[in-house]
This record gives structure tokens, C-alpha cells and sequence, in this order.
């Protein structure tokens, strides 16, 4: 038997009814305070701490609707297949490669590119352009994002810690040993603050 | 009386072609040679702030995609596009025997590229892009066009291995070129002959003969190959990845008909690395070409763009097979070296296997030929650098002549070191005539390094050191000339900025990633009396001055010239202004800054004009650079009771040419030398080498930025132990295909591949650039892949002569498979 068709379809959840009174009484009943409802095909994510309601593609990488459709063109695409890196995000406190990972999956996700590290005034920024720990550049934000997230999860790791975290950033100018000293010096520099805080 | 600007600038042309010390440098350095300035693009590229051409979109802008080659020589017979052209999304659809498309053009930097077909419709390689190209809305619908373009293909005949294409009745790999044979450059910059190499070997003591494979590998650039054509009119505008925006232009310039240089606007962003390499390929500039047809027919801007893969087609310029013969007496004394090449798809094979063996010790009889063998692989072109074959000989000559004897190879190194044919002491009668201090340059370097290296105590007879790991403990050792003496010219201006008196360098340059603008900058400064934030270059757009580009290892040899004349003539341009009257109108003009003074009793440092005998009377460069003359009838300012007292603008231009040294004729001789050490530890279970110490030292004769030389050696340390045991393209032989085209199969050195690498510089002034300086950009990554044999023969007792040394060739050379 043909389920009944209803004129009046609910965008938060689906369900139908007879007329706009039946509607908007359910709305208001069930989905209050709920934001706006995200229409077919869309995903609603935080980026760089920013709310975004986004219709996407199934077929639309991370890196691709950040990079491309928003032009937040910090993270840059180098191996295109999760190889390299250089297009690392951190998605819910973890990083990620971009190319990766489908932009639909990102619904209800907290994303944080290098242009939110940098808003933030993190010092990892002014660590590596002090350190050199950069040539030709590609790369450099990839590094930067993978770091941040280290020091999120470990706020003093070892130099072993280091070059764990960066194991999977490729740098080809060869810029690696600076990364391990940009980030103990980002780690020193949050220990002393720490200190100044406790103090 | 002569100005002191206009000496400046004959000064400036009597270093063209500099056979000679620098006479002029400075007496003291604020910024030249210090360690500490930040990178000026540190914070743009550390904040993702930092734009590639990858990263540009413009409005309306579609995206170009190739078809590439599924076999390694073939021809397209018929191709069908009209699937294709009815996918969606898809605007244009360029084909090979389109009537549009130029039979030929200028399409590369190489002489072999300057009369190409910008969309081929024979393929000479597996995944060469040719036959089509897509523009499309994004570039997965252009991938997916090309998937439903139907094509009958004529299959030909294919080789890989040089050896076997150089037989008689060997199928021809390139018939559209090469008709006579697959070797192609019999009697064409092929030989280099010092003397004779048959009399040598009588004269030698022994004899030994040995060959050398060397796998080809590639340059992986991190940003794909791309760019971006708009029409804007008749005036094209353009984004291009590429090291060489004027050679660009120059191109350009000849397509359709003739483009004039002033309506072509290029933009040089942020390069993600160059390392030579893609600039060189004729497809570099054929997608261009492509994408400037496809613009012109769909009046929007096109951006092409290679794939990782395509990006995988091209191989370094030692890829091939070395047969090597040494004679040599029993101290050590090395009397002959004949080397023949069977260089793989070399372009340009005018780099004799024994070319650093020429230039860099007195072994008095060499031959060296390259028989550049072209197969169905892609172009070999020059990947940091074109020197990778002849440093590979010299150290495998320096270290099996050292093994042979039981010698240390330092000791064969110093015994060698010469220059030419000739001894240390005619190098350093040459050195007293060209008015250098008299070094050891090599005795410094190597004193330097092993003291660091500790080497007394690493060194040991081969196989014999056991590691409490179980791993064979093993050392090597090689060492080269510096180089600075490419071919190269260049052009800069500085200008005085209106309202602050900051200073502006006006030129185009390729970043390739050295911190080269910061250099300039701070010989700018030096060179001005300015502070180094008050100097600032950004070399990505065109304002009709190019520098040499890249800053590879030549750079600075004439960039350097340039950035110091055009300081040196402004500076005096600056003196001579603040001591001659402003304004100079009809009207009359105003006092000078310094009035009663002449520019020699005036002098600049930290942005401050001062007297020197009186540094009271002083004006800073931000009060002495006027505003320009206010501008519109409100701002008259002589109806307010002043006159408008503006100033000449400030500015000055230098230039420099070279002719290139890498030719056995040339008259420079090499002064400054460059030593490497590496330890390893060989598993011999597993076969894996682990590099756990490097020591570089370069005599780089005057060290500008420290830190960016220091990063040369260390990324090119990390980049060279990457191709010597790690980086090989593999080609299916049956079917020609590349295995290993993508960043999982073909294996680079990641950040657990480093070791502890110590970077020393030398400072002994012999360099021909200004204050003495040679280049250090490709060095390291050149010598070092060549440290792997030694380093592993120390330690294992058995010779890896084959590269890179993958485990399995440690497990062969064990006798364990």
C-alpha cells in the first residue's frame, strides 16, 4: 500500500502533515531553539569556529570545499592521496587528511584549518617563520596543523614525539629538522606560560 | 670630476664575465652573513597566507586536463570526442589535429623543446600527455571526459634499457627525432677529452675497471604543475608555475603570430619547490599553449593543471649506465680516467662523466664521453642539478682507488685536489692572479669535517666494525668543487619610496624556497647604510626587470651583482641629491639637504643620511624622501603661503652577465671546495642502510644568509641521502608502463628518515661572485646521494656500485639472495 503522501514535509526531520498550522505547531514543538534546518544535500559544520550551512556534493573531498569552494586556500593539495600531508585539517580535535575524507561526512563537525591556528595568534606561526622551518612553503601549513594538533593532545612532547606526530608530512626541500626544533620551542614557550599562570 | 655613481656603475661592467677577487667589498657587515633575519615570507607561508598558482581561481575560470599516453610509443590513428563533448560541464575540447593548434612553437628552455607540437599526437613515453586536452567546468568533469574519448591507437615498438637500444637493429624509440638511431648525439657534445688517456695507463701502477647504475628518479614537486591564461583584449594575463618567468615570456612572446613582451602581464606566485626539473619539459609551456587557445575560444580563463602522476615523467640527468676505468700509482696519485655514460634520455648531454674530475683535481689524462641513448622513458633534464652524473663518478673513482690501496680516502682526496690537470701549486699561482688570498680550501673543508665527524676514530677498515645492535657500522667520504658558473644574466632596479624612504627592489624572480629575497635584501641594506625592515622585495609580480632565476646554485653569483650595483649607484645617486638643490623648476629651487657639502663627506647607516665628521647633521631617509608634488588644484600649496618642495625620484638599475664555466675550456678555475661525510648502519638481516650522521662542509667563499645556506645543506643532505638509498622510478618492461608514479610507491625521505646532520661553513673568499661568494643551492643534494656507496661498502666490505641501495641490493651484494 502507497504510504500517504502529505503536503507539508518537516526540513529537520521529515515528517508530514495536512496543513502549515500542523507544521509549524510540530516545529515549535519539537525542534525549538534547534537553529535552522539544513536543506537536502547540506551539511552544517564549524569551521575555524565559524558556523557553516553548506550544500555539498557527494563527491566533494574536504580539502576540495575548503580550498576550492570556500577559498580558504591555506591547506594545499601535494600527493592527492593521503600520502603527504600537506592537506591536513583537525576535524573534532584530531588530525585529518583532507583529500581524504568526503566533505558530506563532515556533518556536525568542528574543523579548524591553518587560517583559524593563525587567527588565533598561535605561536606556532611566529615558531616556524623564526626557525625557518619552511623553503619553498608548500608543505608548511600541513606541518603547522599536524603540530597544532600534537601540542593540543601533548603540550611538551619529545623530540621522539615530534617526529612521530610529523611522520606522515612530506617535506621535499628537506626542511624537517626545523620542525622538531619549531615545535619544542612552541612547547617551551606554553610551559612558561603555564608557569606564569600558575605563579 | 667623475661622480662616484657613475664609477659605480663602471665598476658594475667590469664584472661581467668577473675572471677575478672581488676588489671592492665592504669593510664592515650589519647584515651580510648574520644569523637571525626572518625569512620575509616566514609568516605568509607559516599561516597558509602564502599564494601558489594553485591556489588561483578566477571568475568564470575553467579547468584544462590531458589525455596521457596508456603505451610508451604509439600513435593516435583515430580519436572520437563526441561522448565527451556532450558530458556536462565540458566547454572545449582541444585535439591533436586541431587546425587551430601550431604545428610547432617554443616550448621549453632546451633547444630540443623549441619546435614542438603543443598536443602531440604521437606519444614517445607511457603517460605522456598528448592527443587531447579537456576544459571544463571543474576538473573532475575534464577527468572524466577524457575517460570517454575513444581512440585507435597504432602501437609501436618500445625500449627502456639504453644498453640494449644502442644495439644494431634496435627498434627506434623516437623516429620523429632521432631517424639515425637511438643514440643521438654521436659526435654532438659528447666527448671530453683532456688528454691521453692510453699513455696514463701505462704510466699507472694498476688498473681497475668498474661499472656504475644509476636508477632514474624525479624531481616531486609538492605543487602540481599548473597555470592560469586570461585574455584580457589582445593582452594576455598569466599565472605560471615555473622557475623562469622571462624565459617564459620569451617564448610567449613568438605564439600566435607574435605577442608583444609589454601586453604580456605574468604573475610568479609562491612556487611550491622547482628544483629545475618540470621548467625544463616541453609539456611545461604545450599546456600553456593549450590553455591560451582553449581561453581565446571560450573568452573565459582557463587554468591547467597536471596530475601527480604526470608529474612523475621525467628523470635526473645521471640516470644510466657507467662503465669507469682508473689508473693510478700505488701512493695514490690517480694518472687516468676514462668514463663512457649510456646517459638515459639526456637533452642536452654536454656534461662528461669526468667534467668535476677536470675541474676539481690533477689527474692529468681523462676521457669522458655520454652517449645519450634515447628510450621510451620521459625526458632526462636537469634536476638539482645536472652535475649528479660527473660528482657520482668522482666519488666512486676517489674511493675505489682508496679501497683498492687501503688508503683513507681523505688521504687519496688531498693527494688529488688540483684543478685542470694541474697541481695546488699552479691553482694557487692561478689563485694569486686572480687576486684571491691564496687557501687550502680543501684542507680547510676536510680539517673542519673531520674534526666535527670525528673521523680519526669512525673510519676503519671495510667490514669490520659490529655494532652492540648487530648492525656493520660504516663511514664515507666525498668531496667536489663548489659551483656557481652556470650561464646567466640578469637586470634590478631599487627605488627610493616616496613619504617613508623605504627601499623597493623591482624585479621578477622565481621563489623557489631559498629566502632569496631576504638576501638581497640584506645586501641591499648593507650595501645602502639602510635597515634591513626598511628594504623589501616581492619578485612575483613583472615590472620588466627579470633577475637570473632560479636561485639554484647561480643565483647568487649574479643576482648578488645585481642587488650590490644597483644599492651602490642609488646610494650615491642619494648623496649626490641630498647635496645638490631640490625642486629645480623655472621657479627656482630649495636649498639642499646638506647644503655646503659634497656627497663624499656624507654617508648612510641605519636609514640616517649623516656628515661624517659631524654625525649631528643628519636627516633621516623617511624626512629626506619627499612626498611627490600634491596633485590637484586644492592642494596648491604656494597658494598657502609654501611652496611644494618635491624631489627627483630615486632610483637605479644594475646588470650582469656570465657566460657559463661548465665547459673544459672555460677560464675560471675552480678555488673553493666542499667536503661530505655520512655514517651508517647496514642491517645485514634485512639489507636496510640507516644513515645515522652527516657532516656537511662548504666553503661557500662568503656566506650572505647564514641560515638559508645552512638549510641548503641540511634539506639538500635530507633530499640527497632520499635519492641515494631510497628513490628509483620503476617501468613495467613488458608493457612500459611507470609502476611507481604516485608519493606510496615511490618512496621520499619523510622525517623519520633524518639523522643528526651538522652544517659548517667555510669563508675563504675565492668565489667569483661579489665579496667572494659561490653558490651552495644544489650542491649537497647533488654530492651526497653519491656518499651511499662508500658509506656501505665501509660498512658491509662488499661495493653497491648500483643506485639507489635498496636492501635487496645490500642483501645481493652479501650473497644472501
Amino acid at each position: 500500500m502507497n504510504k500517504e503522501i502529505k503536503k507539508y514535509v518537516c526540513p529537520y526531520c521529515g515528517e508530514g502533515f495536512d496543513t502549515t498550522e500542523g507544521l509549524k505547531g510540530h516545529v515549535f514543538k519539537t525542534h525549538k531553539g534547534h537553529g535552522l534546518p539544513v536543506s537536502e544535500g547540506g551539511i552544517r559544520l564549524f569551521i575555524n569556529k565559524a558556523e557553516y550551512e553548506l550544500k555539498v556534493e557527494p563527491n566533494w573531498t574536504l580539502h576540495y570545499l575548503i580550498h576550492d569552494v570556500l577559498g580558504l586556500t591555506g591547506s594545499k593539495q601535494f600527493c592527492d592521496q593521503g600520502a603527504c600531508g600537506s592537506c591536513t585539517m583537525i576535524v573534532d580535535g584530531k588530525p585529518v587528511l583532507s583529500c581524504m575524507m568526503l566533505a558530506i561526512e563532515c556533518d556536525g563537525k568542528i574543523v579548524e584549518t591553518v587560517e583559524g591556528i593563525a587567527a588565533e595568534g598561535h605561536p606556532l606561526i611566529e615558531s616556524y617563520a623564526k626557525n625557518h622551518a619552511m623553503q619553498c612553503g608548500y608543505c608548511t601549513p600541513g606541518f603547522v596543523v599536524t603540530s597544532k594538533a600534537l601540542l593540543d593532545r601533548n603540550s611538551d612532547p619529545n623530540e621522539e614525539e615530534i617526529m612521530s606526530a610529523l611522520a606522515g608530512n612530506i617535506c621535499r626541500c628537506g626542511t624537517y629538522p626545523q620542525h622538531v626544533l619549531a615545535v619544542r620551542e612552541v612547547a617551551q614557550t606554553l610551559k612558561q606560560e603555564k608557569k606564569q599562570v600558575r605563579g | 670630476m667623475t661622480k662616484q655613481s657613475e664609477i659605480e656603475r663602471a665598476r658594475m661592467v667590469e664584472m661581467f664575465d668577473n675572471l677575478r677577487a672581488d676588489k671592492y667589498t665592504l669593510k664592515e657587515y650589519k647584515y651580510i652573513g648574520k644569523k637571525g633575519p626572518r625569512r620575509t615570507d616566514g609568516l605568509a607561508k607559516a599561516s597558509g597566507e602564502a599564494d601558489y598558482t594553485m591556489d588561483v581561481q578566477l571568475p568564470g575560470m575553467l579547468y584544462m586536463r590531458f589525455l596521457d599516453s596508456p603505451y610508451p610509443h604509439a600513435k593516435i590513428l583515430k580519436m572520437d570526442t563526441s561522448k565527451a563533448e556532450k558530458l556536462p560541464g565540458v566547454k572545449c575540447i582541444l585535439r591533436y589535429d586541431d587546425p587551430e593548434l601550431a604545428e610547432s612553437a617554443n616550448l621549453g628552455l632546451l633547444p630540443i623543446f623549441q619546435n614542438d607540437k603543443p598536443l602531440d599526437g604521437i606519444a614517445h613515453f607511457e603517460g605522456q600527455p598528448m592527443g587531447a586536452a579537456v576544459a571544463a567546468d571543474t576538473e573532475a568533469i575534464a577527468e572524466e571526459a577524457l575517460s570517454l574519448i575513444e581512440i585507435e591507437w597504432e602501437e609501436r615498438p618500445f625500449m627502456l634499457d639504453p644498453i640494449a637500444a644502442c644495439e644494431p637493429g634496435a627498434p627506434l624509440t623516437f623516429p620523429e627525432r632521432y631517424m639515425d638511431g637511438n643514440h643521438w648525439n654521436k659526435g654532438v657534445l659528447d666527448e671530453d677529452i683532456h688528454s691521453d688517456v692510453k699513455k696514463g695507463f701505462a704510466e699507472a701502477d694498476r688498473v681497475i675497471e668498474f661499472k656504475i647504475a644509476r636508477a632514474g628518479h624525479t624531481w616531486i614537486c609538492p605543487e602540481r604543475p599548473c597555470g592560469v591564461w586570461k585574455w584580457n583584449g589582445d593582452c594576455p594575463e598569466i599565472w605560471l608555475k615555473n622557475q623562469r618567468g622571462y624565459v617564459a615570456k620569451k617564448y610567449i612572446n613568438t605564439w600566435f603570430g607574435g605577442i608583444p613582451m609589454n601586453k604580456i602581464e605574468l604573475h610568479m606566485l609562491y612556487q611550491g619547490a622547482t628544483f629545475g626539473g618540470w621548467t625544463h619539459t616541453d609539456w611545461n609551456l604545450g599546456g600553456l599553449y593549450c590553455a591560451a587557445v582553449a581561453s581565446g575560444r571560450m573568452k573565459r580563463p582557463v587554468k591547467y593543471v597536471f596530475t601527480r602522476r604526470e608529474d612523475f615523467y621525467g628523470s635526473s640527468m645521471d640516470e644510466g649506465i657507467y662503465f669507469v676505468k682508473v689508473g693510478f700509482k700505488n701512493d695514490g696519485t690517480i694518472i687516468a680516467v676514462d668514463s663512457i655514460l649510456y646517459e638515459v634520455n639526456a637533452i642536452h648531454p654536454v656534461f662528461g662523466p669526468v667534467l668535476h674530475l677536470h675541474e676539481s683535481t690533477r689527474i692529468p689524462h681523462l676521457k669522458g664521453q655520454t652517449k645519450s641513448i634515447w628510450v621510451n622513458k620521459g625526458p632526462g633534464v636537469a634536476i638539482r642539478c645536472e652535475m649528479l652524473g660527473p660528482v657520482l663518478t668522482q666519488t666512486m673513482v676517489m674511493d675505489h682507488v682508496a679501497d683498492e690501496l687501503g688508503m683513507d680516502p681523505i688521504e687519496v682526496a688531498l693527494k688529488n685536489d688540483g684543478c685542470k690537470g694541474h697541481n695546488m701549486g699552479w691553482l694557487n699561482e692561478k689563485k694569486k692572479e686572480r687576486g684571491f688570498e691564496v687557501r687550502d680550501s680543501l684542507k680547510e673543508c676536510i680539517e673542519k669535517g673531520k674534526a666535527e665527524f670525528r673521523w680519526d676514530q669512525a673510519w676503519h677498515k671495510p667490514g669490520t666494525r659490529k655494532l652492540p645492535n648487530g648492525r656493520m657500522h660504516g663511514v664515507g667520504f666525498a668531496w667536489t668543487h663548489e659551483w656557481s658558473d652556470s650561464t646567466g644574466s640578469g637586470e634590478i632596479a631599487i627605488r627610493i619610496e616616496r613619504n617613508d624612504g623605504t627601499a623597493t627592489l623591482l624585479g621578477m624572480h622565481c621563489d623557489s624556497g631559498v629566502d632569496a629575497e631576504n638576501t638581497y635584501c640584506q645586501i641591499v641594506a648593507d650595501e645602502l647604510g639602510m635597515r634591513l625592515e626598511d628594504v623589501h622585495f616581492n619578485p612575483q609580480f613583472d615590472p620588466g626587470f627579470h633577475l637570473n632565476s632560479p636561485d639554484s646554485s647561480c643565483g647568487m653569483s649574479i643576482n648578488g651583482w645585481l642587488a650590490r650595483h644597483a644599492a651602490r649607484t642609488l646610494k650615491q645617486k642619494i648623496l649626490e641629491s641630498a647635496t645638490s638643490p631640490s625642486s629645480p623648476t623655472q621657479r627656482g629651487s630649495f636649498s639642499p639637504a646638506f647644503p655646503n657639502t659634497s656627497p663624499e663627506e656624507l654617508d648612510i647607516k641605519d636609514s640616517v643620511i649623516f656628515v661624517k665628521s659631524d654625525p649631528s647633521r643628519r636627516i633621516s631617509m623617511a624626512d629626506f624622501a619627499r612626498p611627490m608634488a600634491l596633485q590637484g588644484p586644492l592642494t596648491n600649496t604656494e597658494a598657502f603661503g609654501t611652496r611644494n618642495a618635491w624631489m627627483e625620484p630615486l632610483c637605479a638599475y644594475a646588470y650582469h652577465t656570465q657566460e657559463g664555466e661548465y665547459n673544459p675550456k672555460g677560464p675560471r678555475e675552480k678555488c673553493c671546495r666542499q667536503a661530505h661525510f655520512m655514517e651508517v648502519e647496514v642491517d645485514t638481516e634485512t639489507g636496510e642502510v640507516v644513515v645515522t650522521r652527516v657532516v656537511n662542509v662548504n666553503d661557500v667563499g662568503k656566506v650572505i644568509n647564514r641560515m638559508s645556506c645552512e638549510g641548503q645543506q641540511y634539506g639538500g643532505s635530507i633530499m640527497g641521502m632520499s635519492r641515494g638509498k631510497l628513490e628509483e622510478v620503476v617501468h613495467d618492461p613488458v608493457t612500459g608502463v611507470m609502476l611507481n608514479g604516485n608519493l606510496i610507491d615511490y618512496k621520499v625521505a619523510t622525517i623519520q628518515d633524518v639523522c643528526p646532520i651538522s652544517t659548517i661553513l667555510v669563508e675563504t673568499g675565492m668565489g667569483y661572485g661579489p665579496y667572494g661568494l659561490v653558490g651552495i643551492g644544489e650542491d649537497i643534494a647533488t654530492v651526497v646521494p653519491s656518499l651511499l656507496a662508500p658509506a656501505v661498502y665501509n660498512a658491509i666490505g662488499a661495493w653497491i656500485n648500483e643506485f639507489p641501495t635498496t636492501p635487496d641490493k645490500v642483501l645481493k651484494a652479501l650473497g644472501k639472495i
